[in-house]
């Protein structure tokens, strides 16, 4: 693990990482303490069980941005740096060195998850939910879920595409995946080979959005699809294998 | 303790090594001449496979444990020298016991003994020195330096030159990849001078040579004496 604890301490001294979780922090706290106030048609929300999913929400893309961002450049860095010759040399296979950086990756994408959920923490007890704190942890967990399929899907793409071009299909899977619901609704809207086209990246991109409504569910005390988060544990399993049998050619 | 073979190599049409032979043995300090661009890294990095080679063959002594020191060198930034090395051992998986016998010597070995400093405050040549010293991790039998004074001022350069020196004293066998004449014609045996990825001739440091390193390398790579 001598890889992955390195790559790890090297990520959580990254600036950015504070920013955009400091950002993160403060839109979630205007309107988790009624700083500011979200309306739906000019009705104000301020009902705990309307307002947890929408904080949820934020939360989930600020979290899945951040794994993003924590993951896009680990392991072409690596290679531009020729750190990569000096792992080699030393008869370290591939599988281990990429497993490594992106263990890396999702330890660094989960401190960011954490760091945003003390909000949710604070949210909950402006409101008085201090009996279902508990809940805090399986929430944690699903969000978790994305998180890695986030990192996972990052980093494999960067281990055998260029990195501004895996970046950037990264984002858009990731954008993708947060906006599953919307997309979903617009692609009957869109129609003709457009629509199609938005149907089929739809169906073979991780639906990050109903990971997160189930971790919504679970803040509110309702019942959950076990389906969808067995389905988003599946594209995080292969997003892993991948990045554990894809090489590279050349160091 | 490594013989190549008619060594090939091309990216796309482009072919950088081109029927490369040559014998290092055991002690030697063997050097790479050529410009930039002549194929020396390509070849190191075809004897560490790092890069695969299109034809030829590489033999290695078998069992043979080989240390590296790159061109550019990278260490995470908020390391010290000691922490690099403790890295690259744990990669290696050296045990804990040897790491903390062997990595103080090897500090002293490069002058960077009881320093504290972060690696983000390196100089050039601390840098190149924490490469090397990494390289010898694991004490390896053959050492590959890529431009080991590549960027380093005339103390650095010296210093460095003295290191090598060092290890050339104590038996260990070295192949330099370097386009500073006055270095090779200070420390190594022989080598080789490459040009565009061809072998374009040999230069021995025991023979009778009429001509000097300078002269019979700007007679083989072409250009003009300063």
């Amino acid at each position: 693990m001598t890889i992955a604890m390195t790559a790890f301490k090297e990520k959580i001294r990254r600036k950015e990482l504070y920013i955009v979780s400091a950002i993160g922090i403060l839109v979630l706290l205007i309107f988790g303490t009624g700083t500011g106030t979200l309306s739906i048609d000019g009705v104000p929300i301020t009902d705990y069980t309307m307002l947890a999913p929408i904080l949820l929400v934020v939360l989930n893309a600020l979290a899945c941005i951040l794994a993003f961002i924590t993951s896009f450049s680990t392991i072409p860095n690596e290679y531009e740096r020729r750190t990569s010759h000096l792992v080699w040399i030393r008869n370290v296979s591939q599988a281990r060195y990429h497993g490594e950086l992106t263990l890396a990756n999702i330890l660094a994408g989960l401190v960011s998850e954490a760091i945003l959920f003390v909000v949710l923490f604070i949210f909950m007890l402006t409101n008085g939910r201090v009996a279902e704190l508990w809940r805090l942890i399986p929430v944690y967990l699903i969000i978790a879920i994305n998180v890695v399929i986030v990192s996972t899907l990052t980093g494999m793409l960067s281990i055998v595409i260029p990195k501004t071009f895996a970046a950037s299909i990264s984002v858009v899977a990731t954008l993708v995946g947060i906006f599953h619901g919307l997309l979903y609704l617009l692609k009957d809207v869109i129609g003709g080979f457009g629509g199609m086209l938005v149907k089929y990246v739809l169906k073979i991109l991780p639906d990050l959005h109903s990971i997160q409504s189930q971790a919504g569910n679970v803040l509110c005390g309702r019942d959950f699809d076990i389906h969808t988060i067995l389905v988003g544990l599946l594209f995080a399993y292969i997003f892993t294998v991948l990045i554990l049998v894809l090489k590279r050619k050349e160091a | 303790m490594i013989v190549c073979k008619n060594l090939k190599k091309s990216y796309k049409e482009k072919c950088v090594v081109n029927d490369l032979s040559f014998e290092i043995k055991e002690g030697e300090i063997f050097a790479f001449l050529g410009s930039n661009g002549a194929g020396k890294t390509t070849t190191i990095k075809m004897i560490l496979g790092l890069v695969k080679k299109d034809a030829g063959e590489i033999e290695l002594a078998e069992g043979i444990n080989i240390g590296y020191s790159p061109e550019t060198p990278y260490f995470p930034p908020f390391l010290t020298a000691y922490e690099s090395l403790e890295y690259y051992a744990g990669i290696q998986r050296m045990p804990k016991e040897e790491r903390r016998k062997e990595i103080p010597l090897l500090l002293e070995t490069v002058g960077l003994e009881n320093n504290k400093t972060k690696v983000k405050h390196f100089s050039k040549g601390m840098l190149q020195r924490l490469a090397l010293a990494q390289s010898l991790l694991g004490d390896p039998k053959l050492l590959i330096l890529d431009e080991p004074t590549a960027g380093l001022d005339a103390l650095g350069r010296l210093e460095m030159m003295q290191l090598i020196g060092r290890l050339r004293d104590k038996g260990m066998t070295i192949l330099i990849n370097s386009h500073i004449l006055a270095d090779i014609e200070r420390i190594c045996d022989k080598g080789i001078i490459i040009k565009n990825g061809v072998q374009m001739g040999t230069w021995n440091r025991g023979e009778e040579n009429e001509k000097s390193l300078e002269e019979l390398f700007l007679e083989m790579v072409g250009g003009e004496k300063e």
